[in-house]
């Protein structure tokens, strides 16, 4: 189960929490208005239902009274109905009075001279009912409707309800509106830390805005401090070590030409050992410039608007190759916001590993993709690379297994490491492919790469 | 046979630069210090001077700017650093190329012979431009009349836009004709026009006859 974020987290828990509050004050309102409706209705109806026993009582003060009659003379209006129990029978207003929806219970209090209220359910309706003893074989009942007591009860129920749902609805937008502000600084710090990933160290929180978040902003900053300061460490020990082999590699690169020039002149085991001298200062050579760059490709690419099909064309010409390689795909440009530096570099180490390993390249494609990356394309008509070395051949001083196999000593295993960092530092990745048709593709993608 | 001047602090490079560029065919000879490089340059001038910048004493930008006050001698840095600055700084005092540590021996004499070059085969005849005065023929620039005094390096490059007059070449199209690189450090180009705009333009900071064409390159115009 995935757990729920914090905002929505946040969220319900207003909405629940204004549901409950509100849920809790329509009751107790409801109960308390249904309490003091009630009882202000049943006084009415006390007072109303006495005042009209005495009317039947002085009716009934005759020697023959008509019972009917008496009751019919009550001014009760619709809301009430008389009932008279008078020696074991039942009297209403009309004469075929039904037996009494009386209870039992209360007609055996009224008998014993006491007077009653009671609330029973007469067709449905909620009724009032009021006994009044007249003497020891008369007692007076009196029905009031609650009908409109119940309605107005009920209309306010339902508002109650509605207000409290409409409670519950307000909390929760209350929640996200605040949540929205309290998840702001989060954002401010993620947002940083994604400028700090794609190379810019500067990036720094503003430790002001809030005081309640200065801690954390405090904290991330120093954390950042410490980072840069360990990757300018870092590259500055790379950029040393590699500064200080380079000047005993010129003593080694001047002498290795100097055995190299003369090798004619030795016998055969020397000549192969000056080679191998000479080879191996120029490897190693070339293994310093790689490190020295790969130190440098922590800082971000400096864009500019770089004519990349010019720039293909021209590094396929450095390196002894047709510039009829170069192409660029129809409906693309080629006209790209990238680091020309880095590009060039891009471009020069994927030939030459072509040419180390993959037999050299067929093609160099460049197209666009939207929105706005820039695609480059080489292909070679080598083995191609397997697939459980896609992703480790990018690694530093790694060699795919047709590489090693075929023994292509000569690379230094950074070439496609520094190809892969320089996609990098433009927020780009590159990847291995099968061509289709046999070689491998490698394709570098640099985003945000179009003016 | 052509001299090499060679300025470096460090006693084993500086023996095997020596051996090498003889080996080349170079007469070479190697000093320790600026200062000595300064001296041995005035009383037996060499062809060319290779300096490193991390010298004892002078360093080799100072070095750089006093060899370059009376004589156009093409000047090659060789330093084993590659910061921008330093390279910025050594061009604008007045070296011609830079190179990195370590060099390929081949390649250092083939920068030097491409820095050898004064003019171009077949160069086209004087070429005046306002105020401006170009022959390649008789490896002059003048200026109101007056002639400046360019290196070679500068020459070579003044020629070459002069050959090109009111066209647009490339950082990389110059880089290629002027120091003989296919691919290479275009602060190159950029620092010695700026250095020519100090001798031949009246406000160098508003160029009139050599103008930049951002993003493209660099024009010389009437």
């Amino acid at each position: 189960m995935t757990r729920l974020g914090l905002r929505a987290r946040v969220t319900a828990g207003f909405a629940i929490g204004a549901l409950l509050l509100a849920a809790s004050m329509a009751l107790f309102s409801y109960d308390l208005t249904r309490r003091s409706l009630l009882e202000e209705r049943e006084r009415t109806a006390v007072r109303a239902a006495y005042f009209d026993a005495a009317v039947v009582r002085s009716g009934l003060d005759t020697d023959a009274p008509n019972v009917v009659e008496v009751l019919r003379s009550l001014d009760t209006g619709s809301s009430r109905r008389p009932l008279l129990h008078r020696d074991g029978r039942w009297y209403g207003r009309t004469a075929e009075t039904d037996a009494s929806p009386v209870p039992d219970a209360l007609q055996r209090l009224v008998r014993g001279g006491e007077a009653g209220v009671q609330r029973i359910t007469v067709a449905g309706q909620p009724t009032l009912l009021v006994g009044v003893p007249l003497s020891d074989t008369t007692s007076y009942y009196e029905l009031t409707s609650l009908r409109e007591v119940a309605q107005t009860l009920q209309v306010l129920a339902l508002t109650l309800t509605a207000v409290a749902i409409m409670t519950a609805g307000s909390g929760a937008a209350l929640g996200w509106y605040a949540t929205r502000h309290s998840v702001r600084p989060l954002t401010a710090v993620a947002d940083a830390a994604e400028r700090i990933a794609a190379g810019d160290y500067t990036t720094r929180l503003d430790t002001t805005t809030d005081p309640d978040l200065t801690r954390l902003s405090t904290s991330f900053n120093r954390m950042v401090d410490e980072l840069v300061e360990r990757i300018e460490r870092d590259r500055r020990f790379a950029a040393d070590v590699s500064h200080e082999l380079r000047s005993p590699l010129q003593t080694l690169a001047a002498a290795a030409s100097v055995l190299t020039r003369r090798s004619e002149r030795h016998d055969d085991r020397t000549a192969t050992a000056a080679r191998l001298v000479a080879e191996e200062v120029s490897r190693f050579q070339r293994l310093v410039d790689d490190l020295i760059e790969l130190a440098r490709t922590e800082q971000p690419a400096q864009r500019e608007l770089v004519d990349v099909a010019t720039l293909a064309r021209e590094t396929c010409r450095a390196r002894g190759l047709p510039d009829g390689l170069v192409s660029v795909v129809a409906g693309s440009t080629a006209e790209w916001l990238v680091d020309r530096r880095r590009v060039e570099q891009i471009l020069l180490n994927l030939l030459d590993n072509a040419i180390r390993y993959g037999g050299g390249p067929v093609a160099v494609r460049l197209s666009t993709r939207p929105p706005d990356t820039g695609v480059l394309e080489v292909d070679d008509a080598g083995p191609g690379v397997s697939a459980a070395d896609r992703e480790v051949i990018f690694d530093r001083f790694v060699r795919g297994r047709a590489a090693r196999s075929r023994a292509g000593t000569d690379g230094t295993g950074l070439g496609l490491a520094l190809v892969a960092q320089h996609a990098a530092a433009h927020g780009g990745r590159a990847g291995v492919d099968d061509r289709p048709g046999g070689g491998a593709r490698f394709r570098v993608e640099l985003p945000e790469a179009l003016p | 046979m052509t001299a090499v001047l060679v300025i470096e602090d460090d006693d084993r490079i500086r023996l095997a630069l020596l051996l090498a560029l003889e080996e080349e065919g170079y007469r070479a000879y190697g000093v320790a210090t600026a200062e000595e490089g300064l001296r041995r340059q005035r009383s037996d001038p060499a062809e060319y001077v290779l300096i490193d910048l991390m010298l004892p004493g002078m360093d080799g930008f100072e070095c750089i700017r006093q060899l370059r006050r009376d004589d156009d001698v093409p000047i090659v840095v060789i330093s084993a650093r590659d910061d921008t600055h330093d390279i910025v700084a050594a061009l604008e005092a007045g070296a011609d190329d830079y190179v990195v540590k370590p060099v390929a021996i081949k390649e250092l004499s083939a920068r030097l012979r491409a820095l050898r070059r004064r003019g171009r085969a077949g160069a086209v005849s004087s070429q005046v431009f306002g105020d401006l005065e170009v022959s390649p023929e008789a490896g002059e620039v003048r200026h109101g009349g007056q002639v400046v005094p360019v290196t070679r390096t500068e020459f070579r490059l003044l020629c070459e836009l002069a050959e090109h007059a009111g066209r647009v070449l490339s950082r990389r199209q110059l880089l290629q004709r002027v120091w003989g690189y296919e691919t290479g450090d275009e602060r190159l180009v950029d620092v010695h026009v700026g250095r020519l705009r100090q001798k031949i333009e009246e406000d160098p900071a508003n160029p009139r006859h050599l103008v930049t064409l951002r993003g493209l390159g660099y024009k010389l115009q009437r």
